[in-house]
């Protein structure tokens, strides 16, 4: 393992964490500003306030999205160098993309009731997107069973790189191609675009940086677990100093 | 067809002889205490609760990452002993 891809630039680190704690509250702050202070969102009927959730759930996909793009290129990365620091990294994007893909689907479940099934006991209704979005995260679930299922750490690392890659051609289809093809309740189905005319341009505001901070959040998140591991594989080299 | 002795039932003030009652059609107050708050103010207690879930979400998550920390100064301990 060579030293200048194993170590994690912890000043960098620290700064991004500062930075995302900030632009978070910030942020937060903007989502929840109303009563004529700035960025009032339009009142639209039955979305009412929930309209703020854009700034949430919405953001849940992208950092989703985004940690996929870091998972496959550490995946592919390990498949040209073989360093097994690649899998590491790999692995917890991808363990990331799964934590926010099950927020993303918790918070639209959550969304979903009160507005679209308003008035019923439903929470899912199989709308195209959200059922996408569900097998989406149960590829990348697939992905740590199958890593659970393989015990040498190569084969394990080479194994489960090919299957994010397949795992990674899938995201584009199933959470943007499909859903837009199919009649759905979810904004961008039927080739419409996701924001409309009803999405006031000053919730674009706080919902471009929301997408950066979540995506920040995630940097953060995923840095700690990718020093957890690497400390953790350093443990574990002690066991076998022979090797 | 409304016949010419039929009154048309004054639905403009509900009494008790109102025919709006007898209708099982009219919404009437069966919200549990969730969706009651969920639906008040403009509904924005919606957006707490997604709000919440992400917290919690990642909190849990934060923690996992922590137990697995302290599993590792556990082992690192039993190794080369307690940091002095």
């Amino acid at each position: 393992m060579e030293a200048d891809t194993s170590a994690v630039n912890v000043p960098l680190y620290r700064k991004v964490r500062a930075v995302v704690v900030v632009w978070m509250t910030l942020m937060i702050l903007g989502a929840f500003s109303f009563g004529g202070l700035w960025l009032n969102i339009p009142r639209i009927n039955i979305l009412e306030h929930t309209a703020r959730n854009l700034y949430f759930h919405v953001p849940m996909w992208f950092t989703m999205m985004a940690a996929t793009v870091v998972s496959v290129n550490h995946s592919l990365r390990y498949l040209k160098s073989g360093h097994l620091i690649r899998d590491t990294r790999a692995r917890e994007a991808a363990l990331l993309a799964v934590v926010f893909g099950l927020l993303g689907l918790a918070t639209g479940s959550t969304w979903a009731h009160y507005t679209w099934y308003e008035g019923s006991d439903l929470w899912w209704n199989f709308d195209p997107k959200q059922s996408m979005a569900a097998v989406q995260v149960l590829i990348y679930g697939a992905y740590f069973v199958l890593r659970s299922a393989l015990d040498d750490p190569e084969k394990r690392a080479r194994i489960a790189a090919v299957y994010n890659l397949f795992a990674f051609v899938t995201v584009p289809f199933l959470l943007y191609v499909l859903p837009r093809q199919l009649e759905s309740l979810h904004p961008g189905a039927e080739g419409n675009p996701a924001f409309s005319e009803i999405t006031h341009p000053i919730m674009r505001l706080v919902f471009y940086p929301a997408v950066v901070g979540f995506i920040g959040l995630f940097w953060v998140l995923y840095t700690q677990r990718v020093r957890t591991a690497l400390l953790q594989e350093r443990l574990d080299a002690l066991d076998m100093p022979d090797l | 067809m409304m016949l010419p002795q039929q009154v048309v039932p004054d639905t403009t003030q509900t009494t008790a002889f109102d025919s709006i009652w007898a209708n099982p059609d009219v919404p009437v107050e069966t919200l549990n205490w969730l969706d009651q708050l969920m639906l008040s103010q403009d509904k924005l207690f919606v957006v707490l609760a997604v709000v919440l879930i992400i917290w919690f979400g990642l909190v849990f998550f934060v923690f996992r990452t922590d137990r697995k920390l302290h599993r590792l100064e556990r082992t690192l301990e039993e190794r080369i002993g307690p940091k002095e």
